[in-house]
């Protein structure tokens, strides 16, 4: 069994003719968790909407391979299908579509296969005891009148019923309090394994303690300038990023 | 030979009306004391029925109420008595098929005081069917009376629907219109409340799609006549492919209106840009103490929503579908039959994901 779940070389992505990635190399092995650090308005969450394959965000070079094959031009659906999830950074309100029947939806769509209704609504139970959700929110509007970390728990919710082979976090622990960190770090354990990966896009540490990474990037202006371990994370906590990138912007 | 510029319909004329030879009406138990449901045909007592005062109200115009006065195959009259209370809601259906492709359908529906009722009318054809259906219904809510009356078009895209709709309402009496706008190829549909006394009130809930070629008029009036009469309006629709569609919606405060309240709301979604959408809300006051309000609104399906919903794995259609029918949830959600909820969703499900 290959071992590389991702990989993403030269990706150049343009949004409205802007260039916003400018060459980014990235390579996820089975089994990995990897951090992405950088400050705002570096291109965090146009990575991962452009893994997600958002259309508004046009690949003009490079390739994305995702489990040995070419995703360049796949719609969100189908790499949903595939397995990619993305815990969104700003998740969408979707008036009148209860979170069960949306979920139980989704899940059918990314198994293809139907979801009976009583065993669905157990799993959604169990899945919501684990990460502390009232009982109530499956019944609520898709994310309606959800406070911030609401929101957040919501996706670890979505992403722990769906079982993605690659999880992508943007700031999914921003606006979180220290419990609510920890329910998502377990969340996001629990469905790690062997075959599984994550990609987590934080500005905290807090989180980093709880995940244990394999690999932290820094992404600057478009582009990975230096990967390394939980000491980047450390680095950058304590000089900040302005020194950061007078360190590395060179590349 | 009628002419209807709004939704070009040009030279139209009336075709044959055949027998309705089929049971349209649904009873699952019997009716309590108090309660008088026959086919319109069969009415005895015709005299509870000319004492109705017809003549206020156009509807969808005179040649389509005097062409249902004259040629009606089909239709009940209800009567219930002061006091009178009937739980579970009414069913009649009309199935349009080879051998019944029209239906005129009459209705007459008369609630004394205090009385109580949810009537369902279903209108469906079978594939491939020109079907044709002209209707009137007439209601009479008195004092303190309840109503709910449902209807659901859910015509095949070859068939012609008109249909008309009055109510008067007495004092502090009610009447609640939903109306689920599914099918045909044209669709007139005009419902009209006489608030006529004190405190009379009138709900309007619709739902409404638009897909392939179809041309919709749908035109909602609340007439306030009696001193603090209230009226709300809501409507919510979706269009698609080439689908055309007209809403008026007129919030008419008469002399006499005094603290009268009446809103409407419209909020369609446009899903193709290849549709047409006109809205034109009127607000007609001759009173200067109420309160109208109206408000119109057309949006496109958001990018980012539908981006979000098919990150998890749904299709194109499919998160289209649930985003429409969450547009739709605050409609459906006041239908009290679970039977009818699932027969809309499933004909939204059929029109949006199978086509
Ligand atoms: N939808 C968009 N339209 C135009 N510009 C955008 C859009 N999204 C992001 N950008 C721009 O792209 C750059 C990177 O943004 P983003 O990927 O959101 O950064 P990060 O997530 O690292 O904060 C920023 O300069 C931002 O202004
Ligand atoms: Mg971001």
């Amino acid at each position: 069994m290959a071992r590389e779940l991702l990989n993403i070389k030269g990706l150049k992505v343009n949004i409205d003719d802007k260039e916003i990635l400018k060459g980014l190399d990235l390579n996820i092995n089975k089994g990995e968790i990897h951090i992405i650090m950088g400050p705002n308005g570096s291109g965090k969450s146009t990575l991962a909407y452009t893994l997600m394959g958002h259309p508004k965000y046009e690949i003009t070079d490079g390739t994305i391979e995702f489990d040995g094959e070419l995703i360049n031009e796949m719609k969100a659906d189908e790499r949903a299908k595939k397995g990619i999830f993305l815990s969104f950074q700003y998740p969408e309100e979707i008036p009148g579509v209860t979170v069960e029947d949306f979920l139980r939806t989704a899940k059918t769509s990314v198994t293809g296969k139907m979801q009976g209704i009583m065993a669905f609504k157990k799993l959604l139970k169990e899945k919501m005891d684990l990460l502390e959700m009232k009982e109530e929110y499956a019944s609520r509007y898709l994310n309606l009148g959800f406070s911030g970390g609401e929101k957040k728990k919501n996706e670890i919710l979505q992403m722990s019923i769906l079982e993605p082979k690659l999880a992508i976090l943007d700031e999914t622990d921003s606006g979180l309090d220290v419990d609510a960190i920890r329910i998502v770090a377990e969340g996001v354990k629990r469905i790690k394994d062997e075959s599984r990966s994550i990609l987590v896009i934080t500005h905290y540490n807090k989180l980093l303690d709880y995940l244990e990474p394999d690999y932290i990037h820094i992404l600057l202006d478009g582009k990975i300038v230096k990967t390394g371990g939980m000491e980047l994370a450390k680095e950058i906590d304590e000089e900040g990023y302005e020194n950061i990138k007078l360190r590395y912007s060179h590349i | 030979m009628i002419t209807w510029k709004r939704i070009k319909l040009e030279n139209f004329s009336f075709p044959k009306i055949y027998d309705y030879k089929k049971e349209f009406i649904r009873l699952e138990e019997e009716l309590p004391l108090g309660i008088r449901l026959d086919k319109i045909y069969d009415t005895v007592d015709k005299t509870k029925i000319n004492w109705l005062n017809t003549s206020e109200g156009n509807g969808l115009g005179k040649e389509f109420i005097s062409f249902v006065n004259e040629f009606y195959n089909s239709g009940v009259s209800l009567y219930l008595e002061r006091n009178s209370l009937i739980e579970k809601p009414i069913v009649v259906e009309f199935n349009m098929d080879k051998e019944n492709p029209t239906v005129v359908d009459k209705n007459i529906i008369v609630a004394e005081p205090n009385s109580q009722a949810t009537i369902v009318f279903d209108y469906s054809t079978d594939e491939g069917v020109e079907a044709f259906h002209n209707g009137f219904t007439e209601i009479h809510a008195g004092e303190n009376s309840s109503l709910t009356i449902i209807k659901v078009q859910r015509m095949n895209d070859i068939s012609q629907n008109f249909d008309t709709n009055i109510a008067y309402v007495k004092g502090e009496g009610k009447v609640n219109w939903i109306t689920a706008e599914l099918g045909s190829q044209i669709s007139g549909s005009n419902f009209t409340t006489f608030l006529d006394e004190v405190a009379s009130e009138s709900n309007l809930s619709s739902i409404y799609l638009g897909d392939g070629h179809r041309k919709m008029d749908l035109s909602y009036s609340m007439i306030h006549k009696g001193p603090r009469s209230i009226s709300n309006i809501e409507s919510r629709g979706a269009l698609m492919d080439n689908a055309k569609k007209v809403f008026r919606g007129n919030l008419d405060f008469k002399r006499g209106s005094r603290l009268a309240k009446g809103g409407e709301e419209e909020y369609v979604l446009l899903l193709d840009p290849t549709v047409k959408s006109d809205s034109i809300p009127a607000l007609l006051c001759e009173e200067d103490d109420v309160q109208g309000e109206h408000a119109a609104s057309a949006g496109q399906i958001n990018e980012n929503q539908l981006f979000y919903l098919m990150s998890r794995g749904l299709s194109e259609r499919e998160a289209k579908k649930l985003i429409i029918e969450g547009a739709f949830r605050p409609v459906i959600d006041r239908i009290p039959l679970e039977e009818l909820k699932q027969i809309i969703d499933s004909e939204i499900e059929r029109r949006l994901v199978n086509a």
